[in-house]
């Protein structure tokens, strides 16, 4: 909730120098309401967010300074031992690696192709309602469902995509999509891109509508060719959508739980996984087994999404004051 | 300034979508503490938390158990089936928030007695139940010279053999020594089938792993010491990776969970797989693969050793439900509920009368001769419960790596544990 106040404070401090006193323009300014009346309203949507957002946070934060046994009962304060013990956990790096490359892979991945669906898509063609719908159906079916499905298509032995590889003499021996470390990120990220396209593609699609089409034919009149309109007028008018894009899509896929540990159940340790299924295996799969530093592992996680998404946001700020 | 507040709000939602999605996530550590039933009362309603073997059986079964419990002693009983993915993490939750479950059915006990949360057998137990269950799980049920893990149910491994595949291959037998397992499975591999499906995947590694430690006259502990990376079992570990190195297993035996491995054999597709009654059960109904079941062989031929699991029902101490919990017990453990229970799910019993009634099946022949003496893993010591964990996730890197190495380091970490 800092957030809200650092990016707040700008504005209001710029509003306040010379204008007109605050409390005359409330009391006399049409559609303003009082404090007790526009609490009253607001009270739903602040009980919400007490209990949804911060409740849990403050919970998880002193779980973050518990120690617990095995059995999950709580044995007294461990101060920021769990946060030690986490940093000093000889897989972290390799999972602060992979979570990396899954992240900004699938993102990256995930933006180039929408965009190309989405020009498509927003063009006339006969069955384009048919291919929307198309382009819905993986979001709507559930994560673990999909997972499930990929680990069948990318089975040793009798999964699709060996089968066809084979068939074609791609390859001589099936590939262990799996189990092999060669593959394992890159079919999981395959995946991941899998499940974001719809959603980023109709974020685009909405985006690409909202473009006025006068600005177009005026382009078009003094003679741009389509790349050009295209990288002049389309992209840069779909900064917004492509801001929410990005930024949704990197808290999305930071978090994503389902597609990682459904892929990768059968490897053992830490090689593959991400903050999130490292988070979840520190307290009920690994050797240790501990609530307290996965309870560290999960504040951790929230800082780190935090810092992404506004080091980003600012250095989209930053561009836009510059030019 | 249009652009400047949409960022504010963008930046806004980002920010409590972040929290609250990574809150969600880490959730479980998060419940409310505090509360507990210190109510002096006499409980008159206890809750069961039962893990589920099977989609058909458990809770139908556990459903007319409690209308029984209920008509029998006028206690009501509250049936929670949980599946086995989830049941760690919501007992677990459970016990954070100081709500444990009256009973609790899963695969370990001991962490718990040593938490003191457990009732022991001479508070909950009846005697005529103590005395029925076999020595050998009393045996695997004591922590600290008290009986706490009371078993529902066991298991015993035995090899699983394609017997078509057998005789395409030319082998008349079943392996007695290990020594005829790899020539079994080297032939079956020429034939362009999988030799020997060995599952050393985080899933149940340690599983696996026993069955072989055993019949090579290993054991994860002996006289009360770890005894993990022994001459025997580093020679088993070995013998194991040469199996892989050779090719007469599937493909990166090292990420292949149990299940997946049961499912190479259902599929007709592999000679050998060490397998338990249920395996048994579900390949009789689909009726598509030819197979038998012989014990399984050891490294020189001397009588082979099973592997037993069992499960365990505990109890948890809160006050006011123990005359419940006591009755919970002689209701389970008479005859008419266990049986039907273990017959229904299809595994094996656990008490003298049950071996008795399930000499009638002809097919857990090899099961049941081989129960009173099975080897288990070291589950009264809770050190084990995480032990296990460490072996399902670093067991399998002895097939890329070393053997000596893997477990030299299994044996660290349960030293430095225990």
């Amino acid at each position: 909730m800092t957030t809200t106040g650092d990016v707040q404070a700008p504005s209001s401090g710029r509003a306040t120098p010379g204008g007109p006193r605050p409390r005359r323009r409330r009391s006399t300014g049409i559609g303003r309401v009082s404090t007790p009346v526009a609490l009253l309203w607001l009270a739903p949507a602040i009980a919400l967010i007490v209990g949804v957002v911060l409740f849990p946070a403050v919970m998880l934060f002193r779980a973050s300074r518990s120690e617990y046994s095995i059995t999950g009962l709580y044995l007294g304060s461990a101060g920021w031992e769990n946060y030690s013990k986490v940093l000093s956990y000889p897989d972290l790096p390799v999972v602060l690696k992979n979570t990396l490359v899954w992240v900004v892979a699938v993102v990256a991945f995930t933006i180039v192709i929408s965009l190309a669906l989405a020009q498509l898509l927003v063009k006339d063609f006969p069955g384009r309602r048919f291919v929307r719908w198309a382009v819905i159906v993986p979001w709507a079916a559930s994560l673990v469902i999909t997972s499930q499905l990929f680990v069948l298509l990318y089975d040793y032995n009798y999964g699709l995509v060996n089968h066809v590889l084979l068939g074609l003499h791609v390859i001589d021996t099936p590939i262990s999509f799996l189990g092999d470390d060669r593959f394992t990120m890159a079919s999981m990220v395959v995946v991941g891109v899998f499940v974001s396209l719809p959603f980023t593609t109709f974020v685009f699609i909405a985006g690409l509508n909202a473009i006025p089409t006068d600005v177009m034919e005026a382009a078009e009149v003094d003679g741009a060719s389509p790349w050009q309109r295209w990288r002049r007028i389309t992209l840069p008018l779909l900064r917004p959508a492509m801001l929410i894009a990005t930024v949704l899509n990197t808290i999305y896929v930071f978090n994503s739980f389902p597609i990682i540990y459904t892929l990768n159940d059968r490897n053992p340790g830490f090689g593959h996984d991400t903050l999130i299924t490292f988070m979840y295996k520190l307290a009920f799969k690994s050797q240790e087994k501990d609530v307290g530093m996965s309870a560290a592992t999960g504040v951790i996680n929230v800082l780190i999404i935090l810092v992404v998404v506004l080091v980003y946001l600012k250095v989209v700020n930053w561009r836009e004051e510059t030019r | 300034m249009s652009t400047t507040r949409r960022h504010t709000i963008l930046g806004a939602t980002a920010a409590g979508g972040a929290l609250l999605l990574t809150a969600c996530g880490g959730g479980t550590g998060a419940d409310q503490a505090g509360g507990g039933g210190d109510d002096a009362e006499k409980a008159t309603t206890i809750t069961l938390m039962a893990a589920e073997y099977s989609k058909d059986n458990t809770k139908a079964f556990w459903d007319a158990f409690a209308d029984e419990y209920k008509s029998t002693y006028g206690y009501t009983l509250d049936v929670n089936v949980v599946s086995w993915d989830n049941i760690d993490q919501q007992s677990s939750t459970m016990i954070q928030n100081n709500q444990p479950p009256d009973i609790l059915n899963l695969n370990a006990y001991a962490s718990y007695a040593k938490d003191g949360l457990l009732y022991d057998s001479d508070e909950v137990l009846p005697d005529e139940a103590k005395s029925d269950i076999l020595p050998t799980f009393v045996q695997y049920g004591t922590y600290d010279g008290k009986f706490y893990g009371f078993p529902d149910l066991a298991s015993a491994r035995a090899l699983f053999y394609n017997t078509s595949l057998f005789s395409k291959a030319g082998i008349a037998n079943p392996p007695t020594t290990w020594e005829e397992l790899e020539a079994d499975a080297q032939k079956i591999t020429d034939g362009g089938d999988v030799g020997y499906a060995m599952p050393l995947g985080p899933e149940e590694s340690q599983g696996e792993f026993s069955m072989w430690l055993f019949n090579n006259g290993g054991d994860w502990k002996t006289d009360g010491s770890w005894a993990i990376n022994s001459e025997q079992n580093v020679e088993t570990l070995t013998f194991m990776k040469k199996l892989a190195d050779e090719g007469v297993t599937q493909a990166n035996p090292a990420r292949t969970n149990r299940a997946d491995a049961f499912d190479l054999f259902a599929s007709g597709k592999a000679g050998m797989v060490v397998g338990f009654s249920p395996l048994a059960a579900s390949l009789d109904e689909d009726g598509t693969v030819d197979y038998a079941v012989a014990p399984f062989p050891s490294n020189d031929g001397t009588e082979s050793k099973t592997f037993g699991v069992t499960d365990y029902l505990m109890a948890f101490k809160k006050s006011g439900n123990q005359d419940a919990v006591k009755a919970f017990y002689e209701l389970y453990y008479s005859k008419d509920q266990i049986n039907t229970f273990i017959e229904k799910e299809g595994f094996l019993p656990v008490t003298q009368s049950g071996l008795e009634y399930f000499q009638k099946d002809d097919k857990l022949k090899v099961y049941l001769d081989t129960l009173p003496n099975a080897r288990l893993t070291p589950t009264d010591d809770p050190t084990w419960d995480k032990i296990k964990l460490a072996v399902q996730q670093n067991l399998g890197s002895a097939m890329t790596g070393d053997p000596q190495e893997t477990l030299d380091k299994l044996q660290q970490t349960a030293e430095s544990e225990g």
